[in-house]
């Protein structure tokens, strides 16, 4: 019995910040790093089943990303996962939600998981994506926005609550194997000690390339994503204004500013 | 003394002596002496099962060295009862007395034993008489009168004064639970007192008897006074017409009753609240004066952190749990207890104490399970008991036989951290001093931004020599009522041409809190961080406003690496006082009082500085009634500024307002921490003293002192505002 669970080194923005010289992403400089909290709830998840469970269950965290994405895996170590393993090439450094579920699908193939968790989104881009994608393309069931999850390891069935908008729940019954993208206060994420992460730091963390796992070069990165980003900024704040006057001025100055906004 | 004059009848005073088995046939005698023999080997196999129990422990390498100088300071604290005599010098009184009487007593006891039994059985050589046994005799009947009127005293203390203290109501369980009566202690207390006071009682009786009994002998009767006491009552039984044949039978039935609780009593010394003889002794023999200060490392390594199981104890602390005599000294001084948390220190002492008990006494030690002291179960000691604690180590140090409660709760937190049993409010700052390196959760580079207000540049001293290396600190740092004191240091130190500088973006939370939380990994990466930073820097000392930083820095960085001197700013500014470098030149006037903070007085003994300090800027220091090592924490110590305390109860900076309110007169509290600044500015409205006095950090006095004279401002107390 195994659980994937899909996890992402997010950015987080500092207070002040300056955008990269090439307008399409803030300047690293300015960004920290760490675990997507999405994902710190789903890996939870799967702690929580495993230790249910008792015995028999291996918990495998998975990323794709540079070097650097060790250490949100290592905080997943720390925080119950057997087992972590990261996929990277260079060639990925572009790559849109469907890419990165493409490399994914790839490792869930690999290691053939009963259940495979996802956060819902990343707390950085936010697509929400990657999970349903990845279902697309294991075709397998899928659930979103899970908020609570039955699952007993070895039963062909996982029983899920989603949540709706409104404050509407749906209770789901899903086949094994199943995606699900968990939502957050599905419970309560442990505290990764400092003492288990430096311990978690003399694990393996399993490496392999997209190559290695039979993900063609075409399918990658840039060539392998059907959005890239343009630009990124601060959009002009303070549009708002009040306008005085009569009437008329103040009609004629709305004239005025609905012209100069279509350039008419 | 001539003895000569006193004795003038038909014996030789250089002979007498006094009868010890007269009229006892000899299977008495063998009986008195099987059962002297029994009560031995009670003792012996009671004194091997505690040493068993503390063998249970874990090592504790430190306890091993200067065992000469820890024997001295043990000795020192025993004879002078000064720890016992600290703030209850009527309890002290009185226990000197019970001691003295009853180690005078028992060394009494023991020469007769040693003249009777060994030196004139093995060698025929006695030397229990004449001048010698006279005044054995005398000093023994003034060590049972001490003994007595101590006994008479604690009995009428906890009989009628019932100080408070003494109540074992414990404040971490509810009336019901299974451990929530203490009557067994209580039981234990009383029959403490009654069988010590019965035995002096019985001695001084048998003592008058004897004397009647033998008044016809004249080397008894003639000397009779070198034993006052007992002549006194002779004199009282001879006057109530007690004839020399029925205090023969008198004596014969009491010898047996004196003599068996005496053998019981030594026979049960291990089993009972006796044992603090030994153990409270050993404990303060075990002391170690940094205790709280420099908690204990944890490897990195090891499988487990902190204490999770009994065993985990290190036997000198399964030692400070019997050391315990439940004096309520340390129940008395806990803030967290003060503001109705579930915390008493005694309770947690007293809890793991009878967890150990049970679990460590028996032949064999129990299945592992059953060893773990975390719980809600008898004896286990609750999690949200360990989270009250604030680390102020009000209790260490009040303790007179050196209990380590402070370290043992943070031992027990290591374990709670490790399982993420905590707020979850804790758990988040825990991992935003991870991530930023400071409990605001603001980036690295905001940490200097209190600089850009300044006219001026303080050096960067990772960049270039600096004399005097300011370590900023969280607080002074991000909080934003805290950034004008800081402003106003870095001022007056400018002014002062002190050459200073600072780390700026390079400095990290100094991590005492985050240690006393328990959280050791997140301590070591903070601590290294800052020492690395530290050795690359060049300066002769550190300077800091934080009692908190100054504490870790001073005491616990130099295992890891970094042995720096460093001062507090009281210290500082006291020197620059006295070397002339600070001038001031305007009396405020203001009548203050002082808030000494844990970490700079209690932790580091620094109480006179900051006073100095009031007295020049001309302010009228009146101290609350717990000052200097009695300071009562403000509440924020141990990680306890980053969750808020429950609603609905009083906070212990809102008992401390209260108290400095009823100085009549008061105009400012100052204090010199900036945690302190923050907790007691909010106090200060909740308790609705608004208006009434001010809360100020000795800075801003300085600084005003320094100030050419402004006007007041309405909050300005420059007269004192009618309560």
């Amino acid at each position: 019995m195994k659980i994937l669970v899909a996890v992402k080194r997010v950015a987080a923005l500092e207070e002040d910040f300056e955008i990269r010289d090439d307008g399409r992403d803030v300047d690293p400089d300015f960004l920290n790093f760490d675990l997507n909290e999405w994902d710190d709830y789903s890996l939870e998840t799967a702690v929580q089943i495993k230790e249910a469970a008792g015995d028999g269950v291996e918990v495998v965290a998975v990323t794709v990303g540079p070097d650097d994405a060790d250490e949100v895996l290592r905080k997943c170590l720390a925080k119950g996962a057997d087992r972590a393993l990261r996929v990277w090439d260079d060639a990925l450094e572009e790559a849109d939600p469907i890419a990165i579920a493409r490399v994914l699908a790839a490792v869930a193939q690999k290691e053939k998981p009963d259940l495979l968790l996802a956060g819902t989104q990343s707390s950085d881009h936010g697509h929400a994506a990657t999970g349903i994608a990845l279902s697309a393309l294991l075709d397998w069931p899928h659930a979103a926005v899970v908020a609570a999850l039955d699952f007993k390891p070895g039963s062909a069935t996982a029983l899920v609550q989603r949540e709706l908008e409104g404050g509407l729940l749906q209770s789901v019954e899903v086949q094994t194997p199943a995606v699900l993208t968990i939502q957050l206060g599905i419970n309560t994420p442990r505290y990764a000690s400092l003492r288990g992460i430096k311990q978690a730091a003399s694990r393996p963390i399993e490496t392999a390339t997209p190559q290695e796992l039979g993900v063609a070069d075409d399918a990658l990165g840039a060539a392998g994503s059907h959005s890239r980003v343009r630009r990124m900024y601060v959009p002009e704040k303070g549009r708002a204004q009040m306008i005085e006057g009569s009437a008329a001025e103040k009609a004629a100055r709305l004239i005025q500013i609905i012209r100069e906004a279509t350039g008419a | 003394m001539d003895t000569a004059q006193l004795t003038a009848g038909a014996f030789d005073p250089t002979k007498v002596t006094r009868i010890l088995f007269e009229g006892f046939s000899l299977p008495a005698v063998t009986f008195f002496y099987l059962a002297g023999i029994a009560a031995l080997a009670v003792f012996a196999h009671g004194c091997w099962v505690e040493i068993r129990k503390y063998r249970r422990g874990a090592a504790d390498p430190a306890s091993a060295t200067m065992l000469w100088q820890r024997f001295k300071g043990m000795v020192g604290a025993v004879l002078s009862h000064r720890t016992i005599e600290r703030r209850d010098k009527a309890a002290g009184h009185a226990h000197r007395l019970i001691f003295f009487g009853f180690a005078v007593l028992f060394i009494g006891t023991a020469t007769i034993t040693l003249d009777y039994d060994i030196t004139a059985k093995l060698f025929g050589w006695r030397f229990w008489y004449g001048d010698f046994y006279l005044w054995f005799s005398l000093f023994c009947d003034v060590a049972g009168l001490a003994l007595t009127v101590g006994l008479i005293y604690m009995m009428a203390r906890r009989g009628w004064l019932k100080p408070p203290k003494l109540d074992y109501a414990r404040p971490d369980r509810e009336p019901g639970d299974k451990d929530y009566d203490r009557r067994g202690y209580r039981i234990e207390d009383w029959a403490f007192l009654w069988t010590l006071i019965g035995i002096a009682v019985t001695g001084f009786v048998l003592e008058a008897a004897r004397l009647v009994w033998l008044q016809e002998r004249p080397e008894v009767w003639t000397l009779r006074w070198w034993s006052p006491v007992g002549a006194l009552l002779a004199e009282v039984f001879r006057g109530a017409g007690l004839s020399a044949d029925g205090a023969s039978a008198l004596r014969g039935g009491l010898w047996w009753f004196h003599g068996l609780i005496a053998l019981a009593f030594i026979a049960l010394i291990p089993r009972t609240k006796v044992k603090h003889i030994f153990t409270a002794s050993g404990s303060l023999m075990m002391r170690d004066p940094l205790a709280a200060q420099r908690l204990p490392r944890a490897d990195p390594e090891a499988k487990t952190v902190g204490y999770s199981k009994i065993t985990d104890f290190t036997w000198k602390h399964l030692l400070n749990l019997d050391a315990c005599t439940k004096c309520g000294r340390c129940h008395e001084a806990c803030p967290a207890r003060a503001a109705g948390a579930p915390l008493s220190p005694r309770d947690v002492i007293l809890s793991l104490r009878e967890f150990a008990n049970e679990a460590l006494e028996k032949k064999d030690l129990p299945e592992e399970a059953k060893l773990s002291v975390h719980g809600k179960d008898v004896g286990q000691v609750f999690m949200e008991t360990l989270w009250s604690c604030r680390t102020c180590m009000a209790c260490v140090e009040i303790c007179p036989v050196a209990v380590e409660h402070v370290p043992i709760i943070v031992q027990l937190r290591r374990k709670l951290v490790e399982d993420g049993d905590m707020d979850p409010l804790l758990t988040k700052t825990l991992q935003t001093i991870h991530k930023t390196g400071n409990s605001f959760g603001e980036s690295k580079r905001k940490r200097p931004a209190w600089t850009k207000s300044l006219p001026f540049t303080i050096k960067d001293a990772r960049k270039e020599p600096v004399e005097l290396l300011w370590f900023v600190g969280d607080y002074a740092s991000f909080d934003p009522r805290n950034q004008k004191v800081t402003q106003a240091f870095a001022r007056l130190l400018h002014g002062a041409g002190v050459d200073f500088g600072i780390l700026y973006d390079g400095e990290s939370n100094a991590g005492n809190d985050v240690r006393r939380v328990g959280e050791e990994g997140l301590y070591e990466l903070l601590a290294e961080n800052n020492v690395a930073l530290l050795q690359k820097s060049s300066f002769k000392r550190i300077v800091t406003t934080d009692p908190h930083s100054f504490n870790t820095i001073k005491n616990e960085y130099p295992e890891f690496g970094g042995k720096y001197e460093i001062v507090h700013y009281t210290q500082l500014l006291t020197e620059m006082l006295n070397d002339g470098r600070l001038k001031l030149d305007r009396p405020l006037g203001y009548r203050t009082t002082y808030h000494d903070p844990c970490h700079l007085g209690r932790f580091n003994k620094e109480f006179d500085a900051p006073r100095a300090l009031i007295e020049a800027v001309g302010c009228e220091l009146v101290d609350m009634a717990r000052s200097r090592d009695n300071s009562f924490c403000c509440g924020a110590g141990g990680g306890r500024i980053w969750v808020p305390d429950p609603v609905g109860k009083e906070k212990p900076a809102q008992i401390r307002m209260r108290e400095a309110a009823a100085i009549e007169g008061l105009q400012v509290f100052a204090v010199a921490c900036p945690k302190d600044l923050t907790m007691f500015e909010d106090a200060l409205k909740t308790t609705g003293h608004e208006g009434r006095f001010v809360v100020r950090e000795l800075i801003e006095l300085i600084e005003e002192c320094m100030a050419p004279a402004i006007p007041a401002t309405a909050e300005e107390p420059q007269e004192p505002v009618p309560a």
